[in-house]
């Protein structure tokens, strides 16, 4: 069947078919980033925290931006060389459209991976330490006495799966355990599926072994469903009881924000196992120094109300492991009356990272009873990154896309060149206009995002 | 729409033209987030109004909305009213007693202004 009005126009509408088309699926495109921006505003007026402003690194934004603008000129280009029949300027200017759409994701790609690799944890108080966790963050349990397996009676998709999944958080030699009959074995398929019709014909929900070696585990918090002192609850039913190792968390800290916090003076991030009182000192000179800047620059404000002055003030973004270098500039040698030496200031938080991203960050070891939250920048760490990652990936689908169908025009409508290159000249202009439209959608996201 | 030879050189020039604008608004929004100005809420609006300045062009240069058939503009008015729609939602929502509390006070105190 020949598809009517893809060249001409059709004489009502004064347009080509797919260009009615288009608009009319830009006008759906409008309503769905409509919803998702109003629900950005609905989210940050009604946001119960610090609204992160200036959180995200400007300039991948900007160079995306630039990237995008030029792309949807070189794409309107190719547009005009090919109605000019300039065969070898649309190809040029549609193969840097494709890349630009490359280079667009490649910075996405750069800036979704920064965060998966960024944590925020927020203490009982308020206070957010943000950083890395370089080794990760796992639960050491130990000295196991014993396992108890859960046994449902119908086969059901939950139940022991003790071979597959607790053991692979096991450490050290093989386990062996005994069985409430005496018989010593090793955990596999076999024994386990054992165990279950055993259990089963008996009518039990549950076998108890008893760990014959030493038996330790290592686990992510994400990994088992809970745990106490003496009991580790695995997802599937299993449990062990043992002793508690340890469960504390070792953050290389890259931020301490306390915006959050009654009185900042009070952090429990000045605690003395953790910054202490150097790291303190430093940053109330660096508060008071904002505050006075603010002051000295904008004697009639309230500083009350200025969100960007309460980020200067209680928001330290950490780039050494001395405290030292935190004090705001012209004030090293005021503050050094005030605060001892610099060994001191390392005595709490230390810097024994010694490689990778650590090398110039203070570590300190947080105890569990502390955290109240940890998350990395996902998500799930807050309705900003939430409403963030819904747009911008909702956006970056649309970029994928544009970009697959502006590239299938470029290498499998060779042949159209040479027989309707008007025909293929409406379809770059349909490609286009919606390749227009991502543009315009990153224009409100960019500053909404990245900058305001 | 430009279909004739010269018109499209005088479009690709406009293009051009776009472009540069384009550019220098992005960097004149990202210099205006630095300026602390009396309230942040400012901020947000004249990061808005530049945003929407470049959005503008993009549409009417770009997307060739600045002369283009009524069928278009005929779709257009109708996603303008709904996406308008949708963005008061976040200002109505203060009229409900669910999210504002002080509504139900505020129509008690009318309601005793009719009685009497």
């Amino acid at each position: 069947m020949e598809i009517p009005y893809t060249v001409s126009a059709r004489p009502d509408t004064g347009l080509f078919n797919a260009k009615v088309g288009i608009w009319l699926f830009l006008a759906s495109e409008v309503m769905l980033f409509g919803g998702l921006f109003s629900s950005y505003i609905f989210l940050r007026v009604g946001a119960d925290y610090p609204w992160p402003i200036h959180e995200l690194e400007v300039w991948p934004g900007f160079v995306n931006t630039m990237v995008l603008i030029l792309s949807s000129l070189t794409v309107v280009m190719a547009w005009a060389s090919l109605k000019l029949r300039k065969f070898g300027a649309y190809k040029l200017y549609m193969t840097i459209t494709v890349l630009c759409a490359a280079t667009f994701m490649g910075l996405k790609a750069y800036e979704y991976n920064k965060k998966f690799h960024h944590y925020s944890v927020k203490l009982t108080d308020g206070t957010i330490l943000t950083g890395h966790l370089d080794k990760g963050y796992y639960i050491e349990f130990g000295e196991v006495t014993s396992l108890s397996l859960a046994f449902p009676k119908e086969k059901s998709p939950i139940g022991a799966d003790v071979e597959n999944y607790v053991l692979n958080f096991a450490e050290g030699t093989v386990p062996k355990f005994k069985t409430p009959g005496g018989q010593e074995i090793e955990l596999n398929q076999q024994t386990v599926s054992e165990l279950w019709h055993e259990a089963n014909a008996k009518d039990q929900f549950s076998v108890e072994l008893t760990a014959v070696a030493p038996l330790k585990f290592k686990v992510a918090p994400g990994d088992i469903f809970g745990y106490t002192t003496n009991t580790l609850s695995f997802r599937d039913g299993t449990v062990a009881k043992g002793k508690l190792l340890d469960d504390r968390m070792t953050l290389t800290v890259d931020g301490i924000d306390t915006r959050a916090v009654a009185d900042e003076e009070k952090s429990l991030a000045w605690n003395k196992e953790y910054f202490g009182e150097n790291w303190k000192k430093v940053f109330l000179a660096r508060r008071d120094h904002a505050q006075e800047e603010f002051n000295k620059k904008y004697p009639k404000r309230n500083p009350e109300k200025s969100a960007t002055l309460q980020k200067h003030r209680e928001f330290w973004h950490i780039e050494s492991a001395d405290p030292q270098a935190g004090l705001p500039e012209g004030k090293e040698h005021a503050a050094e009356a005030k605060v001892p030496g610099a060994e001191e200031g390392h005595a709490a938080a230390g810097h024994e990272a010694g490689h990778g991203e650590g090398h110039d960050h203070p570590v300190v070891v947080l105890n569990k009873k502390d955290i109240k939250f940890f998350s990395n920048f996902t998500p799930k760490l807050n309705t900003f990154y939430a409403i963030y990652f819904t747009l911008t990936g909702l956006h970056g689908l649309h970029v994928i896309a544009g970009a697959l169908v502006l590239l299938y025009f470029l290498l499998f409508n060779g042949k159209m060149l040479k027989t309707n290159p008007e025909h293929l000249a409406n379809r770059v202009e349909v490609g286009g206009l919606f390749w227009h439209f991502v543009d315009l959608v990153w224009i409100f996201l960019f500053p909404l995002l990245y900058l305001l | 729409m430009a279909d004739s030879a010269e018109e499209i050189h005088k479009s690709v020039k406009a293009f051009k033209k776009v472009l540069l604008a384009l550019m220098i608004l992005t960097v004149v929004t990202v210099l205006l987030s630095g300026v602390e100005m009396p309230t942040h809420g400012m901020n947000i609006l004249v990061g808005m109004i530049v945003a929407t300045i470049k959005a503008s062009l993009v549409g009417l240069i770009f997307m060739h909305l600045a002369h283009e058939r009524s069928t278009i503009y005929k779709v257009l008015v109708f996603t303008g009213v709904l996406a308008l729609a949708i963005f008061l939602l976040t200002y109505w929502t203060h009229g409900n007693p669910l999210i504002n509390p002080k509504f139900d006070s505020q129509s008690a105190e009318m309601m005793d202004h009719l009685k009497h």
